[in-house]
């Protein structure tokens, strides 16, 4: 069976590089050209200004790289990553590790190579970003567990019934409103609040 | 600078055969690149003089003067003029990194003669000199039983001195160590008052100095005046410790310089016949060399063992030298040297030096038995370390 390619969407091809001038960058440039990608190149640092979101993948030096180049802290690179790699120094991989590449590209850089690190480099960008939101999305959820036992809590009081019968009221309300219960519990609990407040002003 | 061809013109014929010599005589690590030209020339002079095998070896020599962007032109430009199939050369890992696209697009082999940080195996190069498990870690484990756990690190900002400070940090904190401070300062600084400072204030129980060139004799020069003031860092009390440092730098610095430690496979005090004879030829062919070291014997064994293989199998062909090299010792002025078949690195037998007041290292440690290199440290007995065998003795002398 035939895998389906992976595309290089068109918004993604403009690359921002940061390495030293040299035949490396040379033949990277050859390869951008190629594959229909257009390359911007930066060296010592990335300005303090750079909006990284207007381009596809990040190409940086892990030899001579340090934390100082990057407008912004290790672990956050907002756009797909490719560390250049020409030690393999277990110092300097760790490094790059650190500053989030995504894959990565031994030098020398020649013919060949830019192409499948881009590709591998911006699925596993997004991957790992679906993953963050879902993580977050759930943890967002876990949080709201203890706003439905308030809620639930609260519906007891007020009709005075059993935990079961009050989370069948909290469960339908949800429903009715079209959110899920954990943001209806919220809203429960804020519409309290501000019940009770006005009840102290008052 | 003697009498020796510096790109000498002689063209290569049916009985000469070209050798690349690629060093820096200039710039922030001259003295080791002049170290390494003078051991490779040295060699090849005294093969031709006396007629050591059928044919003569003519020097194809280039001096990138320190600046590793120009390395990868003048090995082609080596190449291309003389077609040369061996490079003795490099230095600094940044410049052997940067003549691998050359080596490989050529088929040429470089015999690369210095210590380095490991974490490489390319088929076009020999690794004539010590890698970390060679280097840095019996060097660790001699001072580590020997005057405490707690070090402080200093190096030249690029990639030997972090690595080799990254595998002394993970020792030292295996060994329930904790490293005091490190500081890098960028290649050729020699302003290294702030670090003195430091080693005052937070006291280590020793220094890894893994500077480069004028940072490090600054920096034991320095040491030794802070040590003049107090005697608590004096070197018996607190040595620096180097896996870098030669005889001609020790010797330029004389008594300062006396009583700290270092390690390599070759010292140039070894009292026997072998290096006696190596020494009177080194004498003969470099006159201009006052001093040598592991990195002068290392491209002149280099030379020796290229030209050894070429007699043996009759022809210039790269790879069967390099394998001619995995499959015989050569008997270098330290004793039988062997290239390791599976990481193309030498088997080694690491010796711990101390400075004398006259640059020479007195032998105070050597390996029990030739050490198999492992550049990947993958097999290091630091993976099973003990943990502080005994209570530590600090060495009084």
């Amino acid at each position: 069976m035939s895998e389906r390619g992976p595309v290089l969407h068109a918004d993604k091809r403009r690359a921002l590089v940061l390495h030293r001038p040299h035949p490396t960058v040379e033949f990277m440039l050859r390869q951008f050209t190629q594959i229909g990608m257009t390359a911007d190149i930066f060296w010592p640092d990335l300005p303090p200004d750079l909006d990284a979101t207007g381009y596809g993948v990040l190409f940086f030096d892990a030899d001579l790289g340090h934390d100082e180049q990057f407008p912004w802290v290790a672990g956050e690179t907002p756009i797909p990553a490719v560390a250049l790699i020409g030690s393999e120094a277990p110092g300097r991989i760790a490094w790059a590790i650190r500053r989030g590449a995504d894959a990565q590209l031994l030098k020398p850089v020649t013919s060949g190579g830019i192409y499948s690190a881009v590709l591998i480099a911006s699925e596993a960008f997004a991957r790992r970003q679906a993953l963050a939101a879902e993580v977050a999305s759930l943890k967002q959820r876990l949080d709201r567990r203890e706003a439905v036992a308030e809620a639930t809590a609260l519906l007891m009081l007020r009709d005075n019934s059993s935990p079961e019968a009050a989370y069948r009221a909290l469960r339908q309300q949800a429903m009715a409103g079209r959110l899920s219960i954990e943001a209806m519990a919220v809203r429960l609990i804020a519409l309290q609040q501000s019940r009770e407040s006005r009840h102290d002003s008052a | 600078m003697g009498f020796l061809h510096w790109g000498s013109n002689l063209e290569p014929g049916p009985d000469k055969i070209a050798i690349g010599v690629l060093f820096s005589t200039r710039g922030s690590y001259a003295s080791l690149g002049r170290e390494g030209l003078h051991g490779a020339l040295t060699a090849i002079a005294e093969i031709n003089a006396d007629a050591v095998h059928p044919f003569k070896l003519v020097a194809a020599t280039r001096d990138p003067a320190g600046n590793t962007e120009a390395y990868a032109g003048l090995c082609r430009d080596i190449i291309d003029a003389s077609g040369a199939r061996f490079i003795v050369g490099c230095t600094t890992s940044w410049s052997r990194k940067e003549v691998i696209p050359v080596l490989e697009r050529t088929g040429t082999q470089l015999w690369y003669p210095c210590p380095y940080e490991g974490f490489e195996g390319n088929d076009h190069v020999v690794y004539v000199g010590a890698c970390p498990n060679q280097h840095i870690l019996p060097l660790l484990a001699f001072v580590l039983e020997r005057f405490g756990h707690d070090p402080l690190l200093v190096g030249s900002n690029y990639i030997w001195g972090w690595e080799t400070n990254r595998i002394a940090r993970e020792q030292v904190e295996r060994q329930g160590g904790t490293v005091r401070g490190e500081r890098f300062v960028p290649l050729g600084d020699t302003d290294i008052g702030h670090i003195i400072e430091e080693v005052r204030l937070k006291r280590p129980d020793f220094i890894l100095n893994t500077l480069i060139g004028p940072s490090s004799q600054a920096f034991v020069e320095a040491y030794w005046a802070l040590g003049d003031a107090d005697p608590a860092f004096a070197p018996e009390h607190r040595p620096i410790i180097s896996c870098n440092w030669t005889e001609g730098e020790a010797a330029a610095l004389g008594p300062k310089a006396a009583g700290h430690l270092t390690v390599a496979p070759y010292f140039e005090a070894a009292p026997t016949a072998a290096n006696h004879a190596f020494l009177a030829t080194a004498r003969r062919f470099a006159p201009a060399q006052s001093r040598v070291s592991a990195f002068f014997v290392q491209a002149y064994a280099a030379v020796h063992m290229i030209a050894r293989g070429i007699a043996a199998g009759g022809r210039v062909d790269a790879a069967a030298v390099r394998d001619d090299a995995k499959a015989t010792s050569y008997a270098a002025p330290f004793g039988p040297l062997r290239i390791h078949a599976e990481t193309n690195h030498a088997i080694l037998t690491p010796q711990i030096g101390r400075a004398r007041a006259d640059g020479a290292f007195d032998v105070v440690s050597r390996a029990d038995a030739p050490v198999v290199p492992d550049p990947y440290l993958v097999h290091a007995e630091r993976r099973q370390a003990p943990v502080r065998q005994s209570p530590y003795l600090r060495v009084v002398t």
